[in-house]
Protein backbone atom coordinates (compact mmCIF):
# COMPACT_ATOMS: atom_id res chain seq x y z
CA UNK A 1 0.00 0.00 0.00
CA UNK A 2 1.38 3.47 -1.00
CA UNK A 3 2.14 1.37 1.69
CA UNK A 4 0.65 2.05 4.59
CA UNK A 5 -0.35 3.05 8.64
CA UNK A 6 0.61 5.95 10.84
CA UNK A 7 1.44 7.66 14.26
CA UNK A 8 -1.68 9.42 14.23
CA UNK A 9 -1.05 11.92 16.52
CA UNK A 10 2.71 12.80 15.29
CA UNK A 11 2.44 14.10 12.19
CA UNK A 12 -0.58 15.53 12.23
CA UNK A 13 -0.78 19.52 13.38
CA UNK A 14 2.48 21.21 13.69
CA UNK A 15 4.44 18.31 14.64
CA UNK A 16 8.18 19.60 13.83
CA UNK A 17 10.67 16.91 12.80
CA UNK A 18 10.00 13.04 13.03
CA UNK A 19 11.56 11.27 15.03
CA UNK A 20 13.80 8.74 13.50
CA UNK A 21 13.89 6.02 15.51
CA UNK A 22 11.04 6.25 17.47
CA UNK A 23 7.74 4.10 15.95
CA UNK A 24 5.69 5.02 19.30
CA UNK A 25 3.44 1.76 18.66
CA UNK A 26 2.63 -0.86 20.89
CA UNK A 27 3.98 -4.38 19.19
CA UNK A 28 1.07 -7.10 19.39
CA UNK A 29 1.60 -10.45 20.05
CA UNK A 30 1.76 -13.06 16.81
CA UNK A 31 0.93 -15.79 19.25
CA UNK A 32 -2.29 -15.16 20.74
CA UNK A 33 -5.23 -17.50 20.26
CA UNK A 34 -7.47 -15.87 17.25
CA UNK A 35 -10.21 -18.00 15.53
CA UNK A 36 -9.94 -17.92 11.74
CA UNK A 37 -13.23 -16.40 11.49
CA UNK A 38 -11.68 -13.77 13.73
CA UNK A 39 -8.60 -13.53 11.45
CA UNK A 40 -10.51 -12.83 8.16
CA UNK A 41 -12.20 -10.15 9.81
CA UNK A 42 -9.02 -9.09 10.77
CA UNK A 43 -8.14 -9.37 6.79
CA UNK A 44 -11.26 -7.41 5.82
CA UNK A 45 -10.32 -4.73 7.85
CA UNK A 46 -6.52 -4.72 5.97
CA UNK A 47 -7.73 -5.23 2.93
CA UNK A 48 -10.31 -2.02 3.33
CA UNK A 49 -7.11 -0.31 3.94
CA UNK A 50 -5.00 -1.57 1.06
CA UNK A 51 -7.82 -1.05 -1.39
CA UNK A 52 -8.23 2.58 0.11
CA UNK A 53 -6.83 5.23 -2.45
CA UNK A 54 -4.26 6.28 -0.04
CA UNK A 55 -2.53 3.10 -0.27
CA UNK A 56 -3.86 1.70 -3.97
CA UNK A 57 -3.17 4.42 -5.70
CA UNK A 58 0.45 3.50 -6.34
CA UNK A 59 0.18 -0.06 -6.27
CA UNK A 60 -0.75 -0.34 -9.53
CA UNK A 61 0.16 -2.78 -12.68
CA UNK A 62 2.48 -2.49 -15.56
CA UNK A 63 1.12 0.70 -16.87
CA UNK A 64 2.68 2.09 -13.84
CA UNK A 65 0.83 5.38 -14.16
CA UNK A 66 0.06 6.39 -10.73
CA UNK A 67 -3.87 6.94 -9.87
CA UNK A 68 -5.25 10.61 -8.28
CA UNK A 69 -8.33 10.24 -6.10
CA UNK A 70 -9.67 13.97 -6.13
CA UNK A 71 -9.73 15.85 -2.31
CA UNK A 72 -11.55 19.25 -3.99
CA UNK A 73 -13.12 20.26 -7.09
CA UNK A 74 -16.30 19.18 -8.79
CA UNK A 75 -16.31 15.65 -7.93
CA UNK A 76 -14.24 15.05 -4.74
CA UNK A 77 -13.06 11.27 -4.50
CA UNK A 78 -13.31 10.94 -8.45
CA UNK A 79 -9.91 8.65 -9.51
CA UNK A 80 -8.18 9.19 -12.44
CA UNK A 81 -4.65 8.37 -13.65
CA UNK A 82 -1.77 11.18 -12.45
CA UNK A 83 -1.89 14.34 -14.01
CA UNK A 84 1.02 16.04 -16.13
CA UNK A 85 1.37 12.49 -18.32
CA UNK A 86 3.15 10.81 -15.34
CA UNK A 87 4.75 7.37 -16.04
CA UNK A 88 6.83 5.88 -13.38
CA UNK A 89 8.67 3.47 -15.92
CA UNK A 90 10.11 0.12 -14.98
CA UNK A 91 12.26 1.49 -12.65
CA UNK A 92 8.77 2.39 -10.53
CA UNK A 93 10.80 5.61 -9.36
CA UNK A 94 10.01 7.82 -12.69
CA UNK A 95 13.87 7.75 -13.36
CA UNK A 96 13.00 7.50 -17.40
CA UNK A 97 11.18 10.77 -17.63
CA UNK A 98 10.60 12.26 -14.50
CA UNK A 99 11.28 11.37 -11.32
CA UNK A 100 9.00 11.20 -8.55
CA UNK A 101 11.13 13.07 -6.24
CA UNK A 102 10.94 16.14 -8.56
CA UNK A 103 7.62 17.41 -6.87
CA UNK A 104 7.16 14.62 -4.10
CA UNK A 105 10.43 15.42 -1.88
CA UNK A 106 11.49 13.57 0.68
CA UNK A 107 10.67 14.85 4.25
CA UNK A 108 9.49 14.03 7.22
CA UNK A 109 7.63 17.07 7.80
CA UNK A 110 4.00 17.03 8.16
CA UNK A 111 1.79 17.87 4.91
CA UNK A 112 0.39 20.95 5.48
CA UNK A 113 -0.26 22.30 1.90
CA UNK A 114 -3.74 21.71 0.28
CA UNK A 115 -3.35 20.34 -3.60
CA UNK A 116 0.30 20.58 -2.91
CA UNK A 117 2.47 16.77 -3.93
CA UNK A 118 2.54 14.84 -0.77
CA UNK A 119 6.10 13.55 0.63
CA UNK A 120 7.04 11.25 3.02
CA UNK A 121 10.26 10.12 4.82
CA UNK A 122 10.85 7.98 1.82
CA UNK A 123 11.94 8.70 -1.65
CA UNK A 124 8.26 8.74 -3.19
CA UNK A 125 7.84 5.50 -5.56
CA UNK A 126 5.11 3.21 -6.77
CA UNK A 127 5.29 0.06 -5.01
CA UNK A 128 6.87 -3.15 -6.33
CA UNK A 129 5.31 -4.53 -9.46
CA UNK A 130 4.27 -7.66 -7.68
CA UNK A 131 2.33 -5.63 -5.21
CA UNK A 132 -0.44 -4.90 -7.69
CA UNK A 133 -3.24 -4.47 -6.22
CA UNK A 134 -5.70 -2.50 -8.65
CA UNK A 135 -7.93 -4.73 -10.19
CA UNK A 136 -7.17 -7.74 -7.66
CA UNK A 137 -10.20 -9.04 -5.85
CA UNK A 138 -9.63 -9.10 -2.04
CA UNK A 139 -8.40 -13.20 -2.04
CA UNK A 140 -5.81 -12.20 -4.89
CA UNK A 141 -4.58 -9.63 -2.80
CA UNK A 142 -4.73 -12.00 0.63
CA UNK A 143 -2.78 -14.43 -1.29
CA UNK A 144 -0.05 -12.12 -2.38
CA UNK A 145 0.28 -10.46 1.31
CA UNK A 146 0.77 -13.99 2.97
CA UNK A 147 2.93 -15.33 -0.40
CA UNK A 148 6.71 -14.04 0.59
CA UNK A 149 7.72 -14.37 -2.95
CA UNK A 150 5.35 -11.66 -3.19
CA UNK A 151 5.24 -9.28 -0.50
CA UNK A 152 9.30 -8.89 -0.17
CA UNK A 153 10.30 -11.78 1.62
CA UNK A 154 8.44 -11.44 4.39
CA UNK A 155 6.88 -13.84 6.71
CA UNK A 156 4.53 -12.70 9.42
CA UNK A 157 7.20 -11.10 11.84
CA UNK A 158 8.39 -9.54 8.89
CA UNK A 159 5.31 -7.91 7.58
CA UNK A 160 5.19 -6.53 11.83
CA UNK A 161 8.57 -5.18 10.97
CA UNK A 162 7.58 -3.58 7.92
CA UNK A 163 5.27 -1.75 9.94
CA UNK A 164 7.29 -0.57 12.43
CA UNK A 165 10.20 0.18 10.34
CA UNK A 166 8.08 2.71 8.37
CA UNK A 167 6.75 4.23 11.64
CA UNK A 168 10.63 5.00 12.55
CA UNK A 169 11.01 6.58 8.88
CA UNK A 170 7.74 8.15 8.38
CA UNK A 171 7.43 6.24 5.81
CA UNK A 172 4.31 5.65 3.05
CA UNK A 173 2.04 3.54 5.64
CA UNK A 174 2.28 6.07 8.21
CA UNK A 175 1.64 8.65 5.64
CA UNK A 176 -1.77 7.08 4.55
CA UNK A 177 -2.79 7.54 8.17
CA UNK A 178 -1.98 11.23 8.25
CA UNK A 179 -1.61 12.51 4.75
CA UNK A 180 -2.51 15.93 5.35
CA UNK A 181 -3.68 18.79 3.68
CA UNK A 182 -7.49 17.48 3.36
CA UNK A 183 -7.13 14.62 1.98
CA UNK A 184 -9.03 12.09 3.67
CA UNK A 185 -6.73 9.50 5.93
CA UNK A 186 -6.96 5.53 5.05
CA UNK A 187 -9.45 3.78 7.51
CA UNK A 188 -8.47 3.51 11.43
CA UNK A 189 -4.94 4.06 12.53
CA UNK A 190 -1.19 3.14 12.50
CA UNK A 191 -1.26 1.34 15.51
CA UNK A 192 -4.94 -0.79 14.61
CA UNK A 193 -3.24 -1.43 11.23
CA UNK A 194 -0.78 -3.07 13.03
CA UNK A 195 -3.86 -4.93 15.54
CA UNK A 196 -5.28 -6.56 12.65
CA UNK A 197 -2.00 -7.44 10.64
CA UNK A 198 -0.86 -9.37 14.24
CA UNK A 199 -4.08 -10.54 14.50
CA UNK A 200 -4.41 -12.40 10.60
CA UNK A 201 -0.74 -13.45 11.12
CA UNK A 202 -1.38 -15.06 14.70
CA UNK A 203 -4.95 -16.74 13.22
CA UNK A 204 -2.67 -18.13 10.35
CA UNK A 205 -2.89 -15.86 7.62
CA UNK A 206 -6.45 -16.67 6.30
CA UNK A 207 -7.61 -15.15 3.18
CA UNK A 208 -11.27 -15.15 1.73
CA UNK A 209 -12.20 -18.83 -0.18
CA UNK A 210 -9.77 -20.33 2.23
CA UNK A 211 -10.87 -24.20 2.80
CA UNK A 212 -12.40 -23.69 6.09
CA UNK A 213 -10.57 -25.89 9.23
CA UNK A 214 -11.88 -29.20 10.59
CA UNK A 215 -13.79 -27.93 12.74
CA UNK A 216 -13.08 -29.64 16.43
CA UNK A 217 -15.47 -32.36 17.54
CA UNK A 218 -18.22 -31.32 19.97
CA UNK A 219 -19.33 -33.50 22.51
CA UNK A 220 -22.58 -33.61 20.99
CA UNK A 221 -20.86 -34.84 18.14
CA UNK A 222 -19.20 -37.33 19.60
CA UNK B 1 21.90 27.32 8.38
CA UNK B 2 24.23 27.32 5.47
CA UNK B 3 23.34 26.70 1.75
CA UNK B 4 25.47 25.87 -1.15
CA UNK B 5 23.79 27.72 -4.48
CA UNK B 6 26.09 27.85 -7.69
CA UNK B 7 29.06 27.35 -6.22
CA UNK B 8 29.04 29.51 -3.43
CA UNK B 9 28.21 29.01 0.15
CA UNK B 10 25.72 31.03 2.36
CA UNK B 11 24.68 31.85 5.24
CA UNK B 12 20.89 32.44 6.06
CA UNK B 13 18.93 32.96 8.84
CA UNK B 14 15.11 31.78 8.22
CA UNK B 15 12.70 28.86 9.81
CA UNK B 16 13.73 25.06 8.70
CA UNK B 17 10.51 24.81 7.03
CA UNK B 18 11.20 27.61 4.35
CA UNK B 19 10.54 26.63 0.76
CA UNK B 20 13.98 26.85 -0.98
CA UNK B 21 11.99 28.55 -3.71
CA UNK B 22 11.76 31.54 -1.27
CA UNK B 23 14.81 31.73 0.04
CA UNK B 24 16.09 32.04 -3.36
CA UNK B 25 14.77 34.46 -4.34
CA UNK B 26 13.89 36.88 -1.10
CA UNK B 27 16.92 35.84 0.78
CA UNK B 28 19.70 35.43 -1.56
CA UNK B 29 18.10 37.76 -4.37
CA UNK B 30 18.54 34.75 -6.66
CA UNK B 31 15.77 35.82 -8.81
CA UNK B 32 15.87 32.73 -12.06
CA UNK B 33 13.63 30.25 -10.72
CA UNK B 34 10.08 31.94 -10.45
CA UNK B 35 7.16 31.36 -8.81
CA UNK B 36 4.22 30.49 -10.31
CA UNK B 37 2.01 27.95 -8.70
CA UNK B 38 3.75 27.41 -5.14
CA UNK B 39 2.18 23.69 -5.32
CA UNK B 40 4.71 21.90 -7.85
CA UNK B 41 1.82 21.83 -10.34
CA UNK B 42 3.60 24.24 -13.05
CA UNK B 43 7.68 23.62 -12.70
CA UNK B 44 9.06 27.32 -12.78
CA UNK B 45 10.55 27.03 -9.95
CA UNK B 46 12.70 24.07 -10.98
CA UNK B 47 16.51 24.18 -9.63
CA UNK B 48 18.61 21.09 -9.75
CA UNK B 49 19.98 19.91 -6.11
CA UNK B 50 22.87 17.14 -6.50
CA UNK B 51 21.90 17.55 -10.27
CA UNK B 52 18.08 16.21 -10.13
CA UNK B 53 15.47 18.50 -10.78
CA UNK B 54 13.45 19.82 -7.93
CA UNK B 55 10.72 21.87 -7.04
CA UNK B 56 11.81 24.34 -4.58
CA UNK B 57 8.22 25.80 -3.69
CA UNK B 58 7.99 21.82 -2.12
CA UNK B 59 11.92 22.15 -0.65
CA UNK B 60 12.25 23.11 2.82
CA UNK B 61 15.74 24.27 3.15
CA UNK B 62 16.34 22.38 6.32
CA UNK B 63 16.32 19.43 4.60
CA UNK B 64 18.61 20.10 2.04
CA UNK B 65 21.82 19.71 4.13
CA UNK B 66 24.87 20.02 2.35
CA UNK B 67 23.59 19.19 -1.47
CA UNK B 68 25.05 21.17 -3.98
CA UNK B 69 21.79 23.73 -5.63
CA UNK B 70 22.30 25.00 -8.56
CA UNK B 71 19.79 27.38 -10.39
CA UNK B 72 19.44 28.58 -14.06
CA UNK B 73 22.20 31.42 -12.95
CA UNK B 74 24.87 28.70 -12.11
CA UNK B 75 23.65 26.71 -15.51
CA UNK B 76 26.00 28.39 -18.01
CA UNK B 77 26.85 32.35 -18.99
CA UNK B 78 26.06 34.27 -21.62
CA UNK B 79 29.27 33.82 -23.24
CA UNK B 80 29.12 30.29 -22.26
CA UNK B 81 25.35 28.73 -22.79
CA UNK B 82 24.60 25.15 -21.63
CA UNK B 83 23.85 23.23 -24.85
CA UNK B 84 19.95 23.61 -23.41
CA UNK B 85 20.50 27.26 -23.03
CA UNK B 86 21.83 27.33 -26.91
CA UNK B 87 19.27 25.29 -27.96
CA UNK B 88 16.23 27.68 -26.55
CA UNK B 89 17.66 30.79 -28.41
CA UNK B 90 18.24 28.58 -31.71
CA UNK B 91 14.66 27.72 -31.76
CA UNK B 92 13.54 30.73 -30.27
CA UNK B 93 11.65 29.10 -27.91
CA UNK B 94 10.07 31.50 -25.07
CA UNK B 95 6.94 33.55 -25.75
CA UNK B 96 6.89 35.48 -22.24
CA UNK B 97 9.56 33.35 -20.91
CA UNK B 98 8.31 32.95 -17.54
CA UNK B 99 8.32 29.45 -17.21
CA UNK B 100 11.73 28.73 -19.38
CA UNK B 101 14.17 29.57 -16.55
CA UNK B 102 12.11 25.57 -14.88
CA UNK B 103 11.91 24.27 -18.37
CA UNK B 104 15.52 24.82 -19.45
CA UNK B 105 16.14 23.77 -16.05
CA UNK B 106 14.17 20.33 -16.48
CA UNK B 107 15.35 19.34 -19.62
CA UNK B 108 19.21 19.59 -18.68
CA UNK B 109 18.59 17.61 -15.81
CA UNK B 110 16.94 15.35 -18.28
CA UNK B 111 19.50 15.06 -20.24
CA UNK B 112 21.82 14.32 -18.07
CA UNK B 113 20.54 10.94 -17.89
CA UNK B 114 18.77 10.57 -21.27
CA UNK B 115 21.55 11.78 -23.63
CA UNK B 116 19.20 10.09 -26.62
CA UNK B 117 15.37 10.60 -26.20
CA UNK B 118 12.64 10.12 -28.12
CA UNK B 119 9.94 12.59 -28.58
CA UNK B 120 7.56 10.39 -26.28
CA UNK B 121 10.12 10.52 -23.58
CA UNK B 122 10.83 14.17 -24.10
CA UNK B 123 6.67 14.93 -23.63
CA UNK B 124 6.93 12.31 -20.82
CA UNK B 125 9.91 14.08 -19.37
CA UNK B 126 8.71 17.67 -19.59
CA UNK B 127 5.01 17.42 -19.12
CA UNK B 128 4.87 18.71 -16.08
CA UNK B 129 6.77 22.09 -16.99
CA UNK B 130 3.83 23.97 -17.90
CA UNK B 131 3.85 26.77 -20.73
CA UNK B 132 0.73 28.80 -20.82
CA UNK B 133 1.98 30.45 -24.10
CA UNK B 134 1.83 27.27 -26.00
CA UNK B 135 5.78 27.00 -27.03
CA UNK B 136 5.64 22.78 -26.65
CA UNK B 137 6.28 22.13 -29.83
CA UNK B 138 9.58 24.37 -29.65
CA UNK B 139 10.44 23.18 -26.43
CA UNK B 140 10.54 19.79 -27.93
CA UNK B 141 12.80 20.61 -30.55
CA UNK B 142 15.10 22.26 -28.47
CA UNK B 143 15.50 19.53 -26.24
CA UNK B 144 15.85 17.49 -29.56
CA UNK B 145 18.73 19.80 -30.49
CA UNK B 146 20.43 19.96 -27.38
CA UNK B 147 20.45 16.14 -26.63
CA UNK B 148 22.28 16.14 -30.44
CA UNK B 149 25.05 18.85 -29.35
CA UNK B 150 25.72 17.32 -26.02
CA UNK B 151 26.04 13.82 -28.05
CA UNK B 152 28.40 15.64 -30.59
CA UNK B 153 26.94 16.04 -33.26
Amino acid sequence: MRILLAAATAMACAAPLWAEGDHGLTIPSLTAEVTPEAGLEAWDRLHEVFTHPRCINCHVGEEAVPLWTTTHGANPGETRPHGMNIHGGDSRVGAEYIDCGTCHVTSTRPNTTPGAPPHAGLDWQLAPLEFQWTGKTPAEICAQVRDPERNGGRDGAGLIEHITHDAEVAGFITWGFTPGAGREPAPGSLQSHLDDTAAWVAAGMPCPGDPLPASAPTEASE
Amino acid sequence: MELSVNGTSYSLDVEEDMPLLWALRDELGITGPKYGCGIAQCGACTVHIDGQAVRSCQMPVGDIGNAEITTIEGLGTPEAMHAVQQAWVDHQVAQCGYCQSGQIMQAAAFLETHPEPSDEDIDRAMSSNLCRCGTYPRIRAAVKTAAAKLQGA
